[in-house]
Formats: C-alpha cells, structure tokens, sequence
C-alpha cells in the first residue's frame, strides 16, 4: 500500500471528513438533478409553444377572415419569441431563474412588451434555485474549510505532529499529501456529478474540460487560503473561526458592497420605467390630433407615406403608428438603460477579478449563456423579429390590402438563433 | 571512516529569537548500543536538545550530528536514521495497532509485510489480541508499545525518546525498560530525556543532568550497583532547586 493509499484509509475512517465530502456529494448531485428538472422544463414549455401558437392563430383567423382586416391581425394575434437554454444552462441558471425566456409580442409598441417583465418575480429572486454554480461558488468554500482548517493543528491538538513530522515522509510532504487528497476528493464530489449531468444534456468537451478547470481553480484559491491561515499556528477552532469570516466577507459581504457600489456608481432606470414612459407616449397620442402622429411617423418612415390620408373612421395604421412613435420616444431612455446595464456588467467583470466568488459565478454563467448579455441578445432577436413583424403588417395596412386566413401562413417567424 | 558515535553534540549554542540561550555550550556523546538518560529541570534545555536532533531547532553555533548527518543541513536523511517516541504517543485512534504501525512505516519509508509487524507487536509485547483493536480504548503503555515496535522495524540506529514512561504503573515501566535493553541490544543508540531517576538508573549506561541549556554533571554506570540512586537524588534535587531559584 502507497502512501496515498494509506492516506485515503485514514481519511475513509474519519467521520467528519467524509460526511463533508458525502454532504457536498449529495448536495452537487441535488443541484444538478434541480438545474436539468428546471431547464426540461423550460424546453418543454418551449416546445409547446407551436401546438399553442396554432390553437392561439386559429382563434381569431375566423374573425380575421371575415373582416379581412390586417389591422385587427397585428392587434388580436401574438407571435411567440423565445431563448432557447443552451446545454450548460442546467449548471447556472443565471437570469434564466428571474427573467422571461419565453415573450410572446404584437405588433405594437414594442418596449413596453419587453420591460413590462423586466420586473423580476420577487418570489423567485428571494430564494433563488439551488444550482451547480450556487453549490460551488456558495456552498463549496465551506466544504474546503471544513477539510482543511485543520490538517496540521488538528494533528497539533492530537499531540501528533512531532512524532508525524519526524518521519522521514512527515512534515512537509504529508501535509501536501493529505491536502492534495483532500482537494482531489473535493474536486470529484463536484465535478464527476456535473461530467455526468453534461454528458446527459450533450454538452461538448471544451466547455467541460473548462469548467473542470474552473472548480479545480475556484476549490484551490481557498485551499491556499486555509494554507495560509495554517501558517499562523493557531487552532482548529480559530483557523475554522478566521476561515469561516473570510467566507463570509468573500462569499456574501465584498460582493453585496460592491454590488451597492456599482449600483451608485452606474445609475440605471428601472425597465418598469421605460414601460410606463412607452405607455404615457402612447396614451397622449389619443389626445393629439391623428395628423400629428401621422406626420411625425412618416417622417421616420417615408417609405410608408404614399399610404392614403386617413379616413374619419378609425384605422389600425394610424394607431401602430403611435404605438411606434412610442417606442422612439422612449428610445433614448433604451439605449441608456441598455448602456447601464452594460457598465454595470463591465464593472462587476473587474470586480471578478478581485474577488473569486464573482469571477467564477459571472464564468459559469456566461459560458452557460444565461448572464445578463445572453438576456440582452435575446432583446436584440426579438427587436429583430418584432421590426420584421411590422413591416409585414404595414405592407397590408399602408397599401390597404386585405388580411385573410391564408395570411398568417405568411407571418414571419421568430428564429431563436439570430 | 571513523567510528563516530550515533549522536554527536557539541559545544551547541541555541535561542529561539529571544536572545537568551535555551543550549549553551552543550556537548554530549551517545555510543551505538548504549542508553543514556538525560535529566534536568523545567526549562534546563532536554526537549530543545531532541528538537535540534531532530531538525525542528536551528542551533546557533556549535555541531550537530545523528550517524555523522548534521540534522539541520539534511533533515530528511538524519530522520531516516532517528526514531523519535514523544511523551505522549498519540496515534489515530480510528486505526487499529497493524493499521497504525502500517502508516508510520510507510511515512517512514518502510514496507514491512504483515508477518514481520505482528513480529515486532509481539516483539513489543503488545497482547495479540489488541493488534486488530483500534487504539480507542489503548493505554498509554499500549500505544508506546505500537510506537516501540515500529521503531523496533524501522532499524534505525539512534532512538529518542521524550518522557517515555511518564504516567505509566511500574509494571509497565519495567515493561518498557526490558524492551529498551532489546533495542540497546541491537546496537542502537538510545537518549533518553526523563524525569524519572529511577528508571534510568534502572536502564541507563550514563546519565547527564542538564543544567542551564549544558551538561553540568555526567555519570557512567559501573559496577554492580551501576549508579548511587541517593547521591544522584540528591544532586538532581540540588539541580532543581537552584534552578528554581
């Protein structure tokens, strides 16, 4: 028998190290079955939406045919955008928990479509899921602490460690054995459970390989900090004491303050903001007379204003027109929003590099495709849809052309990869 | 190559970042095949002295050597010949006596098969029925008696040994002396640093009184009597005593 061998036995009969190790074991395996569970679901529900978007079309192509009216086909139906989870995303379901992966939109006003779920559901932000990155960037630290706070005081307290120290593979080299094998065991309890779970949700090797990195990189800079603290020749209790603050200031503190402070130092408008300012915009246009409206729309869009002059009854295209005139008066406040959100981000990369936790919860996320800049291009595919969605309805509603049933084969689709 | 003895001290100075000398001056010579108790006072210097033996301490001025290797120079390679057995031998209470002996000589660099550790238990007089008990319920005596017999496997030439049969009943204490005079035996070199004058005017060859961080008085057994246990009392108390004061 080696002395890694040796190593493992005694560690196989110490209680406390292996119901951390079987804990965190169970505690990945939980949060991994919790993170595919949730992204079945969201594809279920995605795969249903054609089945739904048939029966939704079908519902009004009745009324739709017998009025032959474009104008009540772009208000009364809705077309189905959606952000198909990528195979990491069961790992960190990021602002996939909080944010709307599925938008069904109209032609009309397009911003307040889009913020009016900005708004995260506060019963999910409050608690959160439990997921692989929650596991490893929250969770795993502790697990480390638990392991290693007390590889040379505990032997110290046991009045062990001159006799250990003495041998001629003692000292030095034990401790680097016992911690590697520590370390190595913690590694696998967290990253043999997600190869499996990638291997089921078909994710390729690179992003595997990486993320085997990424837990072996995380795991490490906290057993160089428990090393660190080993240096110190205090107690179990205290090392665990100091190991346990140092947690709570890298894990929860330094990220909530630096969260406050970015936050301070980037101020960005709520999107329910946007939403209302859309909806006022809109609103007013009932106010003003319709030849305003049309005028300041064709100035932004001459390619439609050979339309004929409206009419004393009302008609869809001097409404879509506001409801469009709305969306560019607010887009300013967009593109500021936008803009915030993206020095927001910028920001908490460089705190990422300073503090492990963030850096590796903004890693696992972006490489999942479910951080903030994977939510900000699935707007940019539905602002992309939802601009081909109205030049199709125009083309009826400026040209006057009847809308039939036959039609809604011809409305454009939402393709989730562009 | 001359014939050196196994541990070698001399003329060794050593503080601990102080300033004030814990060794001072000390010199000290223990044969192969021999026993040699070292005495003293709280304080007087006997556990620095298998501290720098064993490469934990950085003497100040002055020579060190175990079988001609200066600890502090090659650590790794003196405490391949060193055996050390601290005051209070703890071994992992979750392994059993085989298992326990199994791990020390492997972070000894030994392998010795299963026959040869049940040799040296029984060697060590440890009850046969203990060997596959884990060391829970051990006895001090007990868990020396593991610790003896892996020393007994690993061969080695110098033994340290830090007060060995503090605690123990005197059964026991004679248990462990007759298992010294076996290793003495073998021609290894024993030190033994102690409180108990009795055992090592029992066992020793030569016994030395630390004073002070250096020898202040060193005497050899001779004859049948081997040592004047009163006279040695009396000087060990005056020992004490001035170090008290």
């Amino acid at each position: 028998m080696n002395l890694w061998a040796h190593e493992f036995r005694l560690l196989m009969r110490q209680r406390l190290p292996m119901a951390a190790l079987a804990l965190l074991t169970i505690l990945t395996v939980a949060s991994l079955a919790l993170g595919i569970a949730e992204v079945s679901r969201q594809r279920d529900a995605i795969s249903a939406i054609p089945a739904a978007q048939s029966q939704d079309i079908a519902a009004v192509a009745d009324y739709i045919d017998s009025t032959k009216d474009a104008g009540s086909a772009a208000y009364y139906s809705y077309h189905p955008t959606w952000d198909s989870p990528s195979p990491l995303a069961f790992a960190a379901l990021g602002m996939r928990d909080v944010s709307p992966y599925i938008l069904r939109v109209r032609a009309l006003g397009l911003e307040a479509q889009i913020y009016d779920g900005d708004t995260f559901n506060p019963e999910l932000a409050l608690t959160g899921h439990l997921d692989f990155a929650f596991v490893l960037v929250f969770l795993a630290p502790l697990f480390v602490i638990a392991l290693f706070h007390d590889i040379v005081s505990g032997e110290r307290e046991a009045g062990r460690q001159r006799m250990l120290e003495a041998l001629p593979h003692g000292g030095t080299a034990l401790w680097q054995r016992r911690g590697a094998l520590r370390l190595i065991l913690l590694w696998a309890g967290l990253a043999l459970p997600f190869v499996v779970a990638a291997g089921l949700e078909g994710v390729s090797v690179g992003p595997i390989l990486a993320i085997g990195a990424l837990i072996a990189a995380y795991l490490l800079f906290w057993v160089g900090l428990a090393a660190l603290v080993s240096r110190f020749r205090r107690s179990s209790v205290a090392n665990a004491a100091i190991l346990a603050a140092a947690w709570l200031l890298l894990v929860l503190v330094l990220p909530t303050l630096a969260n406050v402070a970015i936050n301070a130092t980037v101020p960005v408008h709520q999107g329910a903001e946007i939403a209302l300012a859309h909806r006022e915009e809109v609103n007013r246009a009932w106010d003003i007379p319709r030849e305003d409206t049309m005028r300041r729309f064709y100035a932004h869009h001459p390619e439609w204003s050979g339309s004929a002059p409206l009419g004393p009854d009302f008609h869809y295209k001097w409404y879509l027109a506001f409801h469009q005139n709305g969306d560019e008066s607010v887009a300013p406040q967009v593109h500021a929003y936008r803009a915030g959100l993206e020095s927001r981000e910028a920001a908490a990369r460089t705190v990422g590099i300073l503090l492990p936790s963030v850096g590796a919860q903004m890693l696992l996320t972006q490489m999942a495709n479910t951080d903030l800049s994977a939510q900000l291009r699935y707007q940019d595919r539905i602002r992309a849809f939802h601009k081909r969605l109205r030049t199709f309805y125009y083309g009826y509603l400026f040209n006057d052309l009847p809308f039939g049933r036959k039609d809604f084969d011809r409305v454009p689709e939402f393709d989730s990869r562009t | 190559m001359p014939n050196i003895d196994p541990i070698l001290i001399s003329d060794l100075t050593l503080d601990y970042g102080g300033g004030d000398l814990v060794l001072d001056g000390l010199s000290l010579a223990v044969p192969a095949g021999s026993i040699t108790a070292l005495l003293g006072g709280n304080g007087a210097g006997k556990s620095t002295t298998l501290a720098a033996l064993l490469g934990f301490a950085r003497p100040r001025s002055g020579a060190i050597t175990v079988c001609g290797i200066d600890p502090v120079m090659d650590p790794d390679l003196a405490r391949r010949r060193m055996a050390y057995l601290p005051e209070n031998v703890a071994l992992y209470e979750h392994l059993t006596a085989m298992e326990n002996a199994e791990y020390l000589l492997a972070l000894s660099g030994e392998r010795v098969p299963v026959a040869g550790i049940e040799d040296a238990l029984a060697a060590a007089a440890l009850q046969k029925r203990a060997w596959h008990q884990r060391l829970g319920g051990f006895s001090k005596g007990m868990r020396q008696k593991v610790a003896i017999a892996v020393a007994l496997l690993r061969e080695v030439p110098v033994l340290l040994l830090d007060e060995p049969t503090s605690g123990l009943d005197p059964r026991a204490t004679a248990d462990f002396n007759q298992l010294l005079i076996e290793v003495r035996a073998r021609g290894a070199a024993v030190l033994m640093v102690t409180h108990d004058l009795l055992s090592a005017a029992d066992i020793a060859d030569r016994i030395a009184f630390l004073e002070a961080g250096r020898v202040a008085y060193e005497v050899a057994a001779s004859g049948a009597e081997r040592f004047d246990v009163r006279g040695l009392h009396a000087r060990f108390q005056l020992t004490a005593e001035r170090l008290a004061a």
